[in-house]
């Protein structure tokens, strides 16, 4: 438990910087009240200081994530595959416990029997048996019991390699690194510390292979991609939340053929 | 970098958004019918294998143009931006929009893989409007849950706003023009200018 603690201590301490940083970035708000009730709406305070981080990101993805991740996709598809479902096998334990500490027992009861299928059946995980036997994956992390016990996300938050972790999700990732029991086998024994690491790095790959050319298209057809990463990401975790239930929809505001101002008022109050 | 399955997500989305639009039919009156009917014409269009490039473009214009209500989502994405905008901003918007969209995903077509379009339940969306549920399931890999919220202009079905898992086009992108706006001074002419640039390059 010892390193484990030094290791989030230098963890939090970047975190200190990064506060102070956002400090010195934060946006004025505006004063007419339409452009203040978008200000809330988007409710991200430290927008310049998050800009920056995201095209940080943006920059290393360019220079270090994209081009491995072409190297890797050389690998023909059914190994890849194959470390996808390895990594996720591998997130069971810490998906477990978000089930049951939001009391879906019957969603506990899925993750378990994946676990223990994929681990035997499925050669450590690498083969996903279980879809087959009706037992279908689901996320759930500890920002996701948060946010089901009404804890909202707070102000919109970007960080170094991470990305988008508003208060609720960056706890949550903190949290979730507790439960995780690899972080204790890698941290009582120095043959294994290379494991952290190297999931960490093997998971941004396979997600960034995963997601190969959507990701590029959407970088080159979006006009402001920081602003539409941020808003599909707060309505995914809600959507997670939910478990895909259905949600709140904001009305579409009919429109007739000729376009009055009384019209566009209307439209305005949503 | 961004972790889950978030830029996937997005990615799927706009692809979905605009890939797979279909196109009314005044003869059926249900909501799941006509994205049935549109689904599978779209992807007829895309596995047709005599159709040109051009054609397809053409092809998906048309249907794109048919099946989506382009006016009152291109109104709901300017939001409260639309008034103020002059009439000639309006206008200017409304082309630039239909364009815009068209060019964006026009450039996908060539990337269909044989996915199928499964039509599920249909609900009320709590405002009038319908919402087909479907799933967009691939040759290989897990299904997209899709939902298209639909409304009955004219006797016509239209979409207008696709929601993939649960995020919903019209409401992202009304997020992003609104950004692009507030960046310009708040002048619409500043988004009016983005999208003249990425609509002369085709």
């Amino acid at each position: 438990m010892g390193d484990l603690t030094t290791g989030f201590q230098r963890t939090l301490s970047a975190a200190t910087i990064v506060a102070v940083l956002a400090l010195g970035a934060c946006a004025t708000p505006p004063e007419d009240t339409e452009a203040l009730e978008a200000y809330r709406e988007a409710n991200d305070p430290i927008e310049p200081f998050n800009r920056w981080i995201f095209s940080l990101n943006q920059l290393l993805d360019k220079l270090i994530l994209r081009p491995v991740t072409l190297i890797y996709r050389f690998i023909p598809e059914t190994p890849r595959q194959g470390v996808t479902n390895f990594l996720r096998n591998l997130d069971s334990p810490v998906i477990l416990a978000n089930d049951i500490f939001q009391g879906k027992f019957r969603r506990a009861g899925t993750t378990a029997g994946r676990f223990i299928t994929n681990s035997t059946v499925g050669i450590g995980g690498i083969f996903d048996i279980a879809t087959n036997f009706g037992l279908e994956r689901h996320s759930e992390d500890f920002g996701q019991t948060l946010g089901y016990w009404g804890v909202s996300s707070g102000p919109y938050l970007v960080l170094p390699l991470i990305g988008p972790a508003p208060p609720r999700d960056a706890l949550g990732r903190v949290v979730d690194y507790f439960l995780d029991p690899i972080s204790y086998i890698a941290d009582n024994s120095e043959r294994w510390e290379w494991i952290p690491p190297t999931r960490v790095a093997l998971k941004a790959i396979d997600f960034r292979s995963r997601n190969f050319d959507q990701i590029d298209e959407i970088e080159r057809t979006s006009i402001d991609l920081y602003a539409t990463v941020r808003s599909a990401y707060r309505q995914s975790r809600s959507d997670d939340i939910r478990d895909g239930a259905p949600g709140p929809l904001i009305p579409v505001p009919q429109i007739s053929s000729d376009y009055s101002d009384e019209e566009t008022a209307a439209v305005d109050t949503e | 970098m961004v972790r889950r399955s978030l830029a996937g997500l997005i990615a799927i989305g706009a692809f979905l958004w605009w890939s797979l639009p279909p196109v009314a039919h005044a003869d059926t009156n249900k909501a799941n019918v006509f994205i049935e009917t549109l689904g599978s014409e779209v992807i007829g269009m895309l596995s047709d294998p005599v159709l040109s490039e051009e054609d397809r473009v053409a092809e998906f214009r048309r249907l794109l143009v048919n099946g989506f209500d382009l006016r009152t989502i291109g109104r709901f994405v300017l939001g409260r931006h639309w008034r103020r905008a002059t009439p000639a901003e309006r206008g200017e918007f409304e082309q630039l929009f239909e364009d815009y969209i068209v060019a964006s995903y026009a450039a996908r077509l060539g990337r269909y893989q044989g996915e199928t379009l499964t039509v599920g339940a249909t609900r009320d969306d709590g405002n009038g409007d319908k919402l087909v549920g479907t799933e967009i399931v691939p040759r290989e890999g897990p299904a997209a849950r899709v939902e298209w919220r639909v409304r009955a202009i004219a006797g016509n079905y239209k979409i207008i706003d696709v929601v993939v898992e649960g995020v919903s086009m019209v409401i992202t992108q009304r997020s992003e023009f609104a950004s692009v706006i507030q960046r310009s001074g708040g002048q619409v002419a500043g988004l009016l200018t983005e999208l003249r640039k990425r609509t002369e390059r085709r």
